[in-house]
């Protein structure tokens, strides 16, 4: 079995940029950058699946600068390969782009069964992506996935629902995207996967070698335009106590709420 | 020209879901001549839905009615939108971004070769063109966008809007549309629905303490109960901790869980992610968080930036007397 994870990096959130900056990325470093949150949850979910099938994983990386760092630590969690997949013109806050570039990817690779990926973008909340790939490649989905199991030859697939739980069942060649749920929690770095990932030769693919130009994945190309981004004002004033003695905090606290006439309880 | 608007009509527990209702109010405020239209698959169709759409402003109603439409599973529910679709050549195509929502409305912009509006929480409509915002980056930033396209395609954030409390919409016009199946539009199985089980009704509380990932373990919800207990108050928690079984699931507040509006809501080692926040309208919000950049501070109208581990039990002192 073949599992091919994408993931994306994202500005690390301790990172301090206010609103907007944190979109511009002349104010970003290449170290500012870390693995999507979700996105390791996707590389657990693949790793979950590689100890019990013994499948091979890939990691892919096409989203953000220089993505080389984000791939060595999905080796050093436990992938076997990745594949760095960069070029300028990629236009990246189209979710339809992302997916014409992942589309692009897999035909390349492939061989492959099952792609997972992060549920969403933790910086922009951008969700699309993965069920625009299956759309694309004409394969089934579940989105949101809780927890993967192995029925024979199908996965049973738990995913959020409101208000409870959903269990389905689907082929082993699909595309899945994993919550930050119990069974996709990332494990931890190894020595091993450390020592894998100095040595592992990472590829690098520009839009040329999966077959694609910037008429097709460049800004001009994408279909939803940004129009502006701009600061959202919180009207409300609040009283934040970041100093003091947890003690001297909590003193502070409750002779604000009585000040205010808030009373605590019922 | 007159705008044409079809919403996915989704049932959650045998009515209409209360974020749809939400978007029909917020449409017919922001754009009163939009016509709108409303789709509704199922396996069976109740005359109650229809008339409830249509109270909320749906002025017709296109039903698929098929038992492979019993529960939502993407390929036959893209298969249906798609023939409704081609059939009212709407302006936009609308969901609440409830899990199938967010599966729905993308797989539909694939179909028709465009990209979509996630999350928004605002619509505006500028000399014919609509213009959607979604909050981003822990709402801190809004984002205006817009689709180059005939058909423009969007889900909404669930909790942006208000529905209508007295709403004066008619019966609409119910249209059957015929869809037939076939295997291939069922290689994903429907297996069950675990329901979470809600013994305790979050929505009267008056006071909540709550508490997120941060709350590290089962033992840990203890101190929570406590302060609660004091308070008169019930416990909450987000889908994290419920998830792992620190606490049980009718706990759970947000998007997939209860929604609640206290007066008081103590919120204790709790990010302040948009899934669990939408689900809460409180008049006091009260975060503790050692995360001094953790979202809910945004949200929060008194806060301490500090352990929980070490507040929570000197506040428990405090409000003991």
């Amino acid at each position: 079995m073949k599992i091919v994870v994408f993931i994306s990096q994202i500005v690390n959130p301790q990172v301090k940029l206010q609103g907007v900056d944190y979109f511009d990325s002349s104010r970003v470093n290449e170290d500012d950058l870390i693995i999507n949150p979700y996105g390791k949850n996707a590389i657990e979910g693949a790793l979950k699946l590689k100890e019990i099938l013994g499948a091979d994983v890939t990691a892919v990386c096409s989203k953000g600068l220089k993505p080389n760092k984000a791939l060595r630590e999905a080796i050093a969690m436990g992938c076997d390969n990745a594949i760095e997949v960069a070029d300028e013109t990629f236009y990246t806050e189209d979710p339809l782009i992302l997916a014409k570039i992942y589309t692009n990817i897999l035909e390349k690779i492939e061989e492959f069964d099952l792609v997972l990926l992060g549920v969403e973008e933790q910086s922009t909340s951008s969700y699309a992506t993965a069920a625009m790939l299956a759309e694309k490649l004409n394969l089934p989905s579940v989105l949101y996935a809780e927890e993967i199991e192995i029925q024979g030859d199908k996965l049973r697939v738990g995913h959020v629902l409101e208000g409870g739980r959903k269990i389905v069942e689907m082929p082993m060649k699909g595309i899945i995207s994993c919550s930050d749920s119990q069974f996709f929690i990332p494990r931890y770095t190894t020595m091993k996967g450390i020592l894998n990932a100095k040595r592992a030769e990472i590829p690098i693919w520009n839009a040329a070698d999966i077959g694609v130009s910037a008429s097709v994945v460049g800004e001009e190309a994408a279909s939803l335009k940004q129009i502006s981004l701009s600061n959202i004002v919180i009207e409300k004033e609040s009283f934040i106590i970041k100093e003091g003695e947890p003690e001297e905090q909590v003193d502070k606290l409750l002779a604000k709420l009585k000040e205010d006439g808030v009373k605590l309880g019922v | 020209m007159k705008m044409k608007a079809l919403i996915f009509l989704q049932i959650r527990e045998d009515l209409v879901e209360e974020n749809t209702l939400g978007i029909l109010n917020k449409l017919i405020e922001t754009n009163p001549s939009i016509e709108i239209h409303g789709a509704l698959l199922r396996d069976q169709i109740k005359s109650e839905w229809v008339e409830e759409a249509g109270k909320h402003g749906v002025k017709k109603i296109h039903t698929v009615k098929a038992s492979e439409l019993e529960v939502y599973l993407s390929i036959p529910y893209v298969k249906s939108m798609l023939e409704i679709i081609k059939d009212i050549e709407p302006n936009l195509v609308i969901a609440a971004g409830t899990v199938y929502g967010e599966d729905l409305i993308p797989r539909l912009a694939v179909q028709h070769g465009v990209s979509c509006a996630e999350r928004i929480t605002d619509i505006t409509f500028d000399s014919g063109e609509i213009i959607f915002h979604s909050p981003v980056r822990d709402d801190q930033v809004m984002k205006a966008t817009k689709i180059v396209g005939p058909i423009k395609f969007a889900t909404t954030r669930t909790g942006a809007f208000f529905v209508n409390e007295n709403p004066s919409g008619s019966s609409p016009e119910v249209t059957e549309v015929s869809v037939t199946f076939d295997e291939d539009d069922m290689v994903v199985k429907h297996i069950e629905i675990k329901k979470a089980e809600r013994t305790v009704n979050l929505k009267d509380a008056k006071v909540i303490v709550a508490g997120g990932r941060g709350v590290g373990g089962k033992e840990n919800f203890q101190i929570i109960k406590e302060i609660a207990k004091l308070l008169d108050g019930e416990i909450g928690a987000t889908r994290a901790c419920t998830d792992v079984h620190w606490i049980e699931e009718t706990y759970e507040i947000g998007q997939t869980g209860q929604s609640v509006s206290p007066d008081l809501y103590i919120g204790a080692g709790i990010s302040g992610a948009p899934q669990h926040m939408s689900g809460i309208k409180a008049k006091t919000l009260i975060a503790i968080n050692t995360d001094e950049g953790a979202p809910i501070f945004n949200y929060a109208d008194y806060g301490i930036v500090g352990d929980m581990h070490l507040i929570l039990p000197i506040l428990k002192k405090k409000l003991e007397g």
